[in-house]
């Protein structure tokens, strides 16, 4: 009896994620979705709530971020943030996590499900992005020249919505700025490199290339760069993996604000464990970043990937 | 309370028990948990074995005796050794394989996962990006600190081996680097406060692949630890003296570092996507130039697009990782479902996490439709077999399909052995229509990239052959068990039935029986003395004797039947003289008993046999000859045994046998045992019954004889009383 009781005894007293909140960005390891991380861990620590990170390997990589969101049930977790990799395909896993009863805040780009009850959004302003990238090419163009979007995703609701936010004010504020080319984007860079080399070809005159994706972003750096007669286009882009400002091309990046929603979800899901109602969904606004601000502190808040906040960091050792 | 001894030398035992069983299950768990348990350790992957290790992402194979991950994914991880591990070193030689990412060395690993920092422990790895050492802990996020390798040691440089070290000892981890080519190494240091105290020991590479030999891993000493401090104190003097900065933690550690790849290239001209390929004439191949992903790099390089895949053979052998973004530009060859571009340039245009699979059936991957893609597909293991060149085949049937998967044998010796035909497995791989893998015999192969690409989601059905002669014998067994024990229920219920049986009759034998007795001498007594001139009276007497006599009887018979049928070998004399004193209580009649031989152990059935003539035998002589003496003689020889019974009384004419019930139920009884049954009598001089039978002669007696002594006696009664048999009297 006393075997069985240490037995069980060790079999229950094995740590797992239980009680915590669950936290699953698009992918990890990136400058987007990092600082997520940092947010939820602060805003976690600060509330007593315990946060499990974890995401496929590339945005790309939806089964991967299926078969997580999958694991998720009440009893394992107290709730979910995620930043859905597809915009149809996360509904069945997501509509099946509600029906169990666990609470969720979808950050970053929407899916088709209305907010209430035990979801809600924490979304990245695509109509303030499609503004700010809008307001940059006009300081850029002076009222005249053509630009080219690329990395229309249909996957991701908000890189159509701030596709179309882009277009409209583009169009009402700048209406002999040209929009000459419109392409599908990929998460392959040598496909967007490629992409980006034949619109320069086709388009020899372009003036401003706006990247909706950190795809379609690096690939359009890439090309410009290897191509000495084209360093006059400049890049606009949008979630970027990195800041290569060292590229003369790259103009501006618009940086969602990734750390406030992880701050905001935990926020959220804890007040909700308390049985407070979610409110509508709210909308982060992003930051446009350029080779002036990019040292701001702003920026570096934005964009701060310390982990273990509250913590004592790694020190170096003193000599013994 | 009082506590009998029986219940106190109970208690002790289990007491005793108990203490044992917990003690042997701390010492398993104190043995389970130790600290140097497993250690030190060293790797096998000289000798091709990597069983203990296990992966969680990435591609790793053993190759030229070394673990190699040919994939750019980030955070790519092979752990091994106990959680319990707490102060040790781990080190092992290091080389990386791209320029965009790191490759180290994990210690005081747990709760790993498949994920870019999904781990909880401490990872040093040499980092090409800004060419540092770096030191820090994941725990679903990561905290570093690094050191810049330029200041004064050699720069990191892919497909360079490092010497890397990585120890803990209490809170504080260190970390060194020494180029193997030669020149000066680095040594870093940090303090932990809250550190993670155990864990495993892990390879790990972050968006560069990685090559690693010579893992070891040994216990580490306060000794050990402060002579890293020491070299960690004086670089860092050294690096301060000459006024660079360090690299901390810091804000923009993402954000500077996913500059992977070479430098940017521009596109060949003419490029075309790879499903093009097929459209390309056949007899005279052209060159062509693609640009795809790296779906797998051994046994062969498969690079693939939005719209298929292609096989390429390089022109010159050159290192690519799963994962690699890269220009090929090469002679294509096509077939009908595939395309291969011969004498191949390969031009590396960016490293990248690899591309996940297309899940589909096999039905559709049986249409050529996905060849040369990386897809994921579910079947069922028909069979397995090794191949050429230490390959591992394993056959698979999906619904109408079949097809085989074919990888390196590496690390897939465990799999291979653990697999059971029948199991349902989720594959990954690169989808071939080539004959040269799939013989003709199949639509496609499957290339797996590793054992890891192989998912085992159900064990092989339960109901196999073995399985059912298993059940089959259990049941069996079990059949028998129950039998056996239905049995001995059975046999101990009769028993007690025969107990009580016993009493009654010697209840009855005591008080009716007896009283019977009495009450005939009485009236045999009262009639003898009576005047002769009252025949009414005389008549009466006569027929209240016979009632006695009658009801006696049927006492008696009672008796007889409630006695058990079973008296044994060793009490048949006593028994039979014990029924003859019964019998003749009250009179003068002299009862002489006698044995001769050497007493043997009677069958049961033979002594049952013996009592039941013996008594009948009695019960005639008493009852009709009036003897003044009874002799009864058991003689044992070697082949039989004989009972004779004989008496000094009135006799009788042996002619007139054949009218006496009891004297055919003595023959019947006999006969069923094969025993020969003597009576010998005349008139006024006596009787004498003699059985004889042979103990040989049972083994070979009649079936029905033998089935019949077995029968229990209840039903044995009532199958002698359906043949007629009446022991009353052979007298008629």
């Amino acid at each position: 009896m006393i075997a069985a009781l240490m037995v069980s005894c060790l079999a229950g007293c094995r740590g797992d994620g239980s009680g915590s909140i669950a936290v699953i960005p698009r992918t990890s390891g990136t400058v987007p979705w990092e600082p997520e991380n940092v947010g939820a861990q602060s805003a976690a620590a600060e509330l007593g709530e315990r946060v499990y990170w974890n995401a496929s390997t590339r945005e790309d990589d939806i089964d991967g971020q299926i078969s997580l969101v999958s694991r998720m049930r009440p009893g394992m977790y107290k709730g979910l943030v995620l930043a859905p990799d597809h915009a149809l395909a996360l509904i069945t896993p997501v509509r099946r996590a509600l029906a169990s009863g666990l609470p969720i805040v979808i950050v970053g780009s929407p899916l088709a499900i209305p907010a209430g009850g035990n979801l809600t959004y924490v979304l990245n302003d695509e109509e303030e992005g499609g503004r700010l990238a809008a307001a940059r090419v006009a300081a850029l163009l002076h009222g005249k020249g053509t630009v080219a979007l690329l990395g229309v995703d249909p996957d991701i609701a908000g890189i159509l919505a701030r596709a179309e936010s882009f277009e409209r004010h583009l169009a009402a504020e700048q209406p002999k700025v040209t929009i000459v080319v419109r392409r599908l984007g990929t998460f392959n860079y040598a496909h967007e490199q490629e992409a980006v080399e034949t619109v320069l070809r086709e388009h020899p005159d372009l003036n401003v290339i706006v990247a909706l994706s950190s795809t379609a972003t690096r690939g359009a750096i890439s090309a410009i760069d290897s191509s000495p007669h084209r360093q006059a286009v400049r890049v606009i882009g949008f979630d970027p993996e990195s800041l290569p400002f060292g590229s003369a091309c790259l103009d501006a990046m618009i940086v969602q604000d990734s750390r406030g929603m992880g701050d905001r979800a935990i926020r959220l899901l804890h007040a909700r464990f308390k049985g407070e109602p979610f409110p509508p969904s709210i909308l982060l606004r992003p930051l446009l970043v350029t080779r002036e601000t990019v040292g701001s502190v702003a920026v570096r808040e934005m964009l701060y990937t310390r982990w273990r906040p509250g913590y004592t960091d790694l020190r170096r050792s003193a000599t013994p | 309370m009082t506590i009998s001894p029986a219940i106190r030398r109970a208690l002790l035992l289990f007491t005793l028990l108990a203490a044992v069983g917990v003690v042997g299950l701390w010492s398993a768990l104190w043995v389970q948990h130790g600290a140097s348990r497993g250690l030190p350790y060293r790797d096998a992957f000289a000798k091709g074995k990597a069983d203990e290790w296990k992966a969680l992402g990435g591609t790793w194979e053993l190759a030229d005796g070394a673990m190699r991950n040919d994939s750019d994914e980030r955070g790519a991880k092979l752990v091994t050794g106990s959680a319990y591990w707490r102060d040790y070193s781990v080190e092992a030689d290091v080389m990386l394989l791209g320029m965009g990412g790191d490759a180290g060395l994990i210690l005081r690993s747990s709760d790993e996962e498949q994920g870019v920092d999904t781990y909880n422990g401490y990872y040093a790895g040499l980092r090409t990006i800004d060419q540092t050492l770096v030191l820090g802990r994941a725990g679903q996020g990561w905290a570093e600190v690094a050191n810049r390798l330029g200041v004064e040691a050699s720069a990191v440089t892919p497909s360079q081996w490092y010497h890397l070290k990585l120890v803990a000892v209490g809170c504080q981890v260190a970390a060194s680097e020494r180029p193997l080519s030669g020149g000066e190494g680095t040594t870093i240091a940090v303090t932990d406060e809250r550190c993670l105290e155990s864990g495993r020991v892990g390879l790990r590479s972050y968006a560069s692949g990685g090559v690693w030999r010579n893992v070891e891993v040994r216990p580490a000493t306060q000794a050990q630890m402060a002579e890293m401090l020491v070299a960690a104190a004086s670089r860092q003097a050294r690096v301060e003296q000459e006024q660079s900065l360090e690299r901390e933690s810091s804000w923009e550690m993402y954000a500077s570092a996913p500059g992977t790849g070479a430098a940017a290239a521009p596109s060949s001209p003419n490029v075309q996507v790879i499903s093009s390929l097929r459209t390309m004439p056949r007899l005279n191949p052209q060159m062509a130039t693609v640009r795809g992903t790296v779906v797998l790099a051994s046994p062969a390089v498969f690079v693939q697009d939005a719209t298929g895949g292609v096989a390429v053979q390089q022109a010159a052998a050159q290192s690519l990782k799963v994962g690699d973004e890269v220009e090929v530009t090469g002679k294509v060859h096509t077939s009908p479902f595939s395309s291969v571009m011969g004498e191949a340039k390969v031009r590396v245009l960016w490293e990248n996490t690899p591309m996940p699979p297309v899940s589909v059936t096999a039905s559709q991957a049986a249409t050529g439709a996905f060849d040369a893609t990386f897809i994921e597909v579910e079947g069922r293991l028909a069979s397995k077999e090794r191949g050429a060149g230490e390959s591992l085949i394993f056959n698979l049937d999906a619904g109408p399909q079949s097809f085989r998967t074919v990888m390196n044998r590496g690390r897939g010796d465990s799999l291979y052995n653990a697999l059971k035909p029948g199991s349902m497995l989720r594959l990954r791989g690169v989808a071939v229509a080539d004959p040269a893998y799939t013989h003709d015999l199949v639509p496609f192969a499957l290339l797996l990239r590793s054992s890891d690409d192989a998912v085992v989601l159900a064990g092989p059905p339960w109901w196999s052959a073995s399985h059912v002669l298993a059940v089959a014998v259990a049941v069996l067994l079990l059949a028998m068990t129950a039998n056996f024990f239905f049995h001995r229920m059975e046999s101990w219920r009769l028993r007690a039935v025969l107990e009580e049986r016993e009493r009654m009759a010697y209840e009855m034998h005591d008080t009716l029986s007896q009283s019977f007795a009495g009450i005939g001498f009485q009236l045999k007594a009262i009639r003898e003395g009576m005047p002769s001139d009252l025949p009414k009276l005389e008549q009466q007497l006569t027929l209240a004797s016979e009632l006695v006599r009658h009801s006696h009887e049927e006492t008696r018979r009672s008796i007889a039947v409630l006695r058990p049928d079973q008296p044994g070998s060793d009490g048949l004399l006593s028994g039979l003289t014990e029924c003859a004193r019964r019998l003749v209580e009250g009179g003068s009649v002299r009862i002489v008993t006698a044995c001769t031989g050497e007493v043997a152990r009677l069958p049961l059935r033979v002594a049952d046999m013996l009592y039941h003539v013996g008594q009948e035998a009695l019960a005639n002589a008493i009852r009709h000859g009036q003897p003044r003496m009874l002799e009864i003689t058991l003689a044992f020889d070697k082949e039989a045994v004989q009972l004779r019974i004989l008496d000094d009384g009135s006799g009788f004419d042996s002619g007139d046998e054949q009218s006496g019930f009891g004297l055919r139920g003595m023959r019947k009884r006999t006969a069923d045992l094969g025993a020969t049954l003597e009576l010998r009598s005349r008139p006024g001089e006596g009787t004498e019954v003699s059985v004889r039978c042979s103990l040989r002669a049972l083994k070979t007696a009649s079936p029905r004889a033998i089935a019949l002594s077995r029968i229990p006696w209840r039903q044995r009664r009532h199958v002698t009383d359906s043949d007629g048999c009446d022991s009353n009297s052979y007298r008629g």
